[in-house]
């Protein structure tokens, strides 16, 4: 491989150096991290690569609460790795990020990657929208923004002046479970969703519902999770849920996958997903 | 542009091109078991330990082996002189054709640093992004069994 067009490789030693070398190519500069999907899916337009591993912090925090820090060049495979990680939301996001691709490409991908990529198809954005992630970003002043905020508007504008620099995931106490659908166990996902349920006295304290490759990126199905709160925990709930789904959400077609297909899958793979979370919920 | 770096014990200062891979780099530099195969990192026949741990050379940038430790098969064993590893490999016939037997070796060599007494499920979860055409999976998973019993004998170097 033999990026074409690329002129020149920097280290940036700070993000005000990373931002002013973006600035100076004038659209034809491209921020790296591990860099793997640049390098997987190869523009001809860069001009220049500005990697930003060593001025974007790695490595995660967790609060007494239960909340993380994750710096955005933390690896796939140090989070896997990180004790707090594991620890986290019963080890949601460990189950996740295992399931990306192989573990060669986890020791180079970054959770700032999977996040500025922003693949429609990907888990690790669905993952993260269900656990309500708050993303902190640099243009020369410092921002932060929920997740799904920041997918909802004009993000990869916003990732072209910008360095991504963490992650804040809000502390949970209850379960959350991943299913995902796929031609073939190394295959990218037809339809993922990621569910997470608390459970008080028998009832649903809270709950979060994300649905990706649908085949949009994942987002929150807030309608769903209000309609869940209070109700009584029981199968028939979230088969009704899965109905729900199957009903009244928006579906595409894409190579994967037909949008009849994914009408008729994501309610069964919701209400199982649901199901999932609700029984680590009560364990 | 130049980078510094270790390949196989030796310290290399090399001109590289800002959009060049490490599989070309080390390639170029006579380390010929990292091979080309898919060259969209799905295959595995490009593995290379960067600083240990193996990563992708044909959808790693050249440039990221800056001050980092690159081993190649070569790194391991010569013909002379196999790696246990290696030699499990012949041993338990896990080597046809051998194209992507050098990404395999790395990422077993990896793994039985981190494992001692790995099971069969989880060299299959290590070994997942490399694929083999020739042999089937099982002597391949029966080669990295047998080289991690020879380590916990003694015979590893």
């Amino acid at each position: 491989m033999r990026l074409q067009g690329v002129i020149r490789y920097h280290r940036a030693r700070d993000t005000e150096e990373a931002l002013s070398l973006l600035a100076g190519y004038e659209g034809a500069g491209h921020m790296v991290a591990g860099g793997i999907d640049v390098a997987r899916f190869p523009r001809t337009d860069i001009e220049g690569l500005i990697d930003v591993t060593a001025c974007v912090p790695s490595g995660v925090e967790m609060s007494e609460q239960g909340a993380l820090h994750i710096g955005a060049a933390s690896t796939l495979t140090e989070l896997i790795e990180s004790d707090p990680v594991r620890r986290y939301g019963g080890g949601i996001l460990p189950e996740v990020l295992q399931d990306f691709s192989a573990p060669p490409l986890r020791n180079m991908a970054t959770l700032g990657g999977a996040i500025v990529s922003a693949h429609p198809w990907a888990d690790v954005p669905t993952l993260l929208v269900a656990l309500g992630a708050r993303l902190q970003w640099t243009d020369g002043t410092e921002h932060g923004a929920p997740l799904e905020e920041v997918y909802g508007g004009p993000f990869r504008n916003t990732f072209q002046r910008a360095v991504l620099t963490g992650v804040k995931l809000p502390p949970f106490l209850g379960g959350f479970a991943f299913c995902k659908l796929r031609r073939s166990a190394a295959d990218v996902a037809m339809l993922n969703a990621v569910c997470g349920i608390g459970l008080e006295g028998g009832r649903v304290q809270w709950a979060r519902v994300a649905l990706g490759a649908t085949p949009a990126r994942g987002q929150r199905l807030a309608w769903l999770e209000e309609s869940l709160v209070g109700e009584s925990v029981r199968e028939e709930l979230w088969q009704e849920a899965g109905r729900e789904v199957s009903g009244k959400l928006d579906m595409g077609s894409d190579r994967r996958a037909s949008a009849q297909w994914r009408r008729s899958a994501a309610g069964p793979l919701v209400a199982r997903t649901l199901a999932h979370a609700a029984q680590r919920a009560g364990q | 542009m130049k980078i510094q770096f270790e390949l196989n014990g030796t310290t290399h200062y090399v001109d590289i091109d800002a959009g060049e891979s490490l599989l070309n780099l080390v390639r170029r530099l006579g380390a010929l078991s990292a091979r080309s195969g898919c060259e969209v990192g799905d295959c595995g026949s490009c593995t290379v330990l960067l600083d240990g741990r193996p990563v992708r050379g044909c959808i790693t940038f050249a440039a990221k082996a800056q001050g980092r430790v690159v081993t190649t098969v070569e790194g391991l064993g010569t013909m002379d002189d196999l790696h246990p590893l290696q030699q499990a490999f012949l041993d338990t016939g896990a080597v046809q054709c051998g194209y992507c037997t050098p990404g395999m070796i790395l990422v077993a060599y990896e793994l039985l640093t981190k494992e001692e007494d790995p099971t069969a499920e989880q060299i299959r979860d290590a070994l997942a992004g490399n694929l083999c055409r020739c042999t089937g999976y099982r002597k391949i998973v029966d080669a990295v069994q047998l080289a991690a019993r020879r380590k916990a004998e003694g015979l590893w170097r």
